[in-house]
């Protein structure tokens, strides 16, 4: 009897620990990042304080400075340029999808060579002949261009995923659908898709995040017109010196969106990373 | 699929003899259905991967340098820009960079992503709760994460400086001391994406059998022997595939090397795309970077076409 409460107490106390060191591991983890975001509510006399002041007056001063320049531009030309990328992708990728799901292809198999090459392909690969084409036919600092560079990862991510969404859907739903009189197109848009609405969302959203979160091509493919706001952060970094406070306030705005939707999506994150090659 | 759906034809008009025509239209029209959804995806799909692709080789084939209009479309030496891929030794260099930043942050990676799930894989609401917490490296917009990390190697403003020099140590600003500088982009790159390698690891453990560990714990085996003889061959192919997808995205590693080196000091971090993205947009040699780039596209496929063979065409990991 006495060995087995040893025994629990033992395991209450390795539980214990083990919390404990997961703890003080998050913390370290998490530390840069949580500076950062500290950072922005800083003053400049503040950032540049040595020793580093824990304890500060916090100023919105770096987000009303971002707020009068041109970063609410950068801004809004990423959400439109993400906003409308998805939708493109969405709308040309969705029922492609369930086209695959469900016609009769040995083959579709070399389709997902196709697309694992897209989404890992060195984003350079695409940057020259866009970046070319573009030049030529007039669509470098466009936000049209950025819309259709980023269906070079954005439609393969849809195809691969709405697949593997309505594959889980049951298709004696459409069959019973038929048999009831509908047609293909309604059995489609009136009842698979309804169904697959959670997928159909997650998807949406990853898109979004990966349009949102590119700098590579928005760097080459944009001078002033169309950059997007990652872009603008980085021009923090050449003009004037380097606006810390700028940069970090920047920072935190181009995150925060990423952070509550990576959140909404978490169950997807992996499978959208590793599209083209594992299914969900 | 094709017999389920002859099937539903053939209940709904009841099998009687005209039904197989029937069934046979239907399956006529729901084919063509599906290749008429179809068929805009693909179209779309070629044309903004397969054609650029294309032109990209192309363009490899020629000297283009954009200050030299008559170098568009001069295929008179079509290899010559393969030569010189052969000949230059800064690209060379920058290979080899790009395999020391590669090594170390992969290994990396997949051991502390390994150690971090091992910890984390107990059911607890607490530690349930902390591993969300892991995503936020990895979900943060790249240049985010350069940010970050050019805040902390940045004397001046470094908590990191500050904190060595109250404990007496003079840490020299790693991103510009050549010694130092790739081990500092290497720290940021494990920091960012080791929670990919935990995430990965966590859903394989979770459909690990118990009966190997309660098997494992009747032979009275110990912690460390469990995890190397039992957990870590269990995990083998996760952690093989999960390296591999790390391995073809260190390849692009771009932003954070933009932000924080430059590819410098000198040519210390510059790896090969980072050298192909000079050439191109710094040089305006696209001709030659278009060689580069082909390379690099080669390998990656390469490496996707064996993450899907271990992977087996699209199935599970497990």
């Amino acid at each position: 009897m006495s060995t087995s409460t040893d025994y629990h107490s033992h395991l209450k106390w390795q539980r214990f620990w083990l919390h404990a060191l997961v703890i003080v591991l998050v913390l370290l983890v998490m530390f840069p990042f949580v500076w950062l975001l500290i950072m922005s509510f800083k003053t400049i006399d503040d950032i540049f304080a040595w020793p580093p002041k824990w304890l500060f007056v916090p100023t919105l001063e770096n987000y009303t400075g971002l707020w009068e320049g041109d970063f609410p531009k950068s801004f809004a030309n990423s959400l439109i340029v993400s906003v409308g990328s998805t939708a493109i992708a969405i709308l040309l990728g969705v029922p492609g999808a369930y086209a695959l799901s469900r016609m009769d292809m040995g083959k579709s198999n070399q389709l997902s060579i196709l697309i694992l090459a897209s989404r890992m392909a060195p984003p350079i690969a695409f940057t020259i002949p866009y970046f070319l084409a573009y030049r030529y036919i007039g669509l470098l600092d466009s936000r049209l261009g950025l819309i259709i560079i980023y269906l070079t990862f954005n439609l393969s991510l849809v195809v691969w995923l709405m697949r593997s969404f309505f594959d889980a859907t049951p298709r004696a739903l459409e069959e019973a659908a038929w048999i009831d009189g509908a047609s293909l197109w309604q059995s489609f848009v009136k009842i698979i898709l309804p169904l697959s609405g959670p997928g159909l969302a997650a998807t949406a959203i990853l898109c979004f995040l990966y349009s949102w979160n590119d700098f590579f091509f928005a760097l080459i493919l944009t001078r002033t017109e169309a950059t997007t706001a990652p872009v603008a952060i980085v021009n923090f970094m050449n003009y004037e010196g380097w606006a810390w406070g700028k940069i970090a306030a920047g920072g935190a705005m181009v995150m925060l969106p990423v952070l509550v939707f990576s959140f909404l999506v978490r169950r997807f994150l992996i499978q959208g990373m590793t599209a083209g090659a594992i299914k969900g | 699929m094709q017999r389920s759906g002859e099937l539903t034809a053939e209940r709904a008009t009841g099998h009687t003899a005209p039904a197989a025509g029937l069934a046979r239209r239907f399956e006529e029209q729901r084919r063509r259905f599906y290749s008429n959804l179809l068929l805009p995806a693909l179209v779309a799909l070629m044309v903004v991967t397969l054609l650029p692709t294309i032109y990209l080789v192309v363009v490899s084939l020629t000297p283009l340098d954009l200050a030299r209009p008559e170098t568009h479309w001069d295929f008179s030496r079509p290899f010559a820009q393969y030569e010189n891929v052969l000949n230059d030794s800064r690209l060379h260099n920058s290979l080899w960079v790009q395999a020391k930043l590669s090594f170390w942050s992969v290994l990396l990676q997949v051991v502390l992503g390994f150690v971090f799930a091992l910890l984390l894989n107990v059911s607890s609401k607490v530690l349930m709760a902390l591993r969300t917490v892991f995503l936020i490296p990895m979900v943060l917009p790249p240049i985010v994460v350069a940010i970050i990390w050019k805040v902390l190697y940045t004397p001046d403003i470094s908590p990191f400086h500050w904190a060595t020099e109250a404990l007496g140590f003079v840490v020299p600003s790693l991103i510009t001391d050549p010694n130092w500088a790739l081990t500092a982009i290497i720290i940021a790159d494990v920091w960012e994406w080791f929670p990919f390698v935990m995430l990965m690891v966590l859903a394989s453990l979770q459909m690990m059998p118990s009966e190997y560990i309660e098997a494992a714990k009747v032979d009275g085996a110990s912690v460390l022997q469990l995890t190397f003889y039992v957990t870590l061959p269990y995990l083998k192919g996760v952690l093989l595939v999960a390296a591999l997808f790390r391995l073809v995205d260190s390849i692009k590693a771009f932003p954070l090397i933009y932000i924080l080196t430059d590819g410098g000091p000198g040519t210390v971090t510059e790896v090969t795309n980072f050298y192909s993205f000079i050439q191109a947009f710094n040089f305006s040699y696209l001709g030659f970077s278009s060689a580069i780039t082909v390379v690099l596209v080669v390998i990656t496929i390469f490496l996707s076409w064996l993450i899907i063979r271990m992977v087996g065409w699209g199935q599970r990991v497990d």
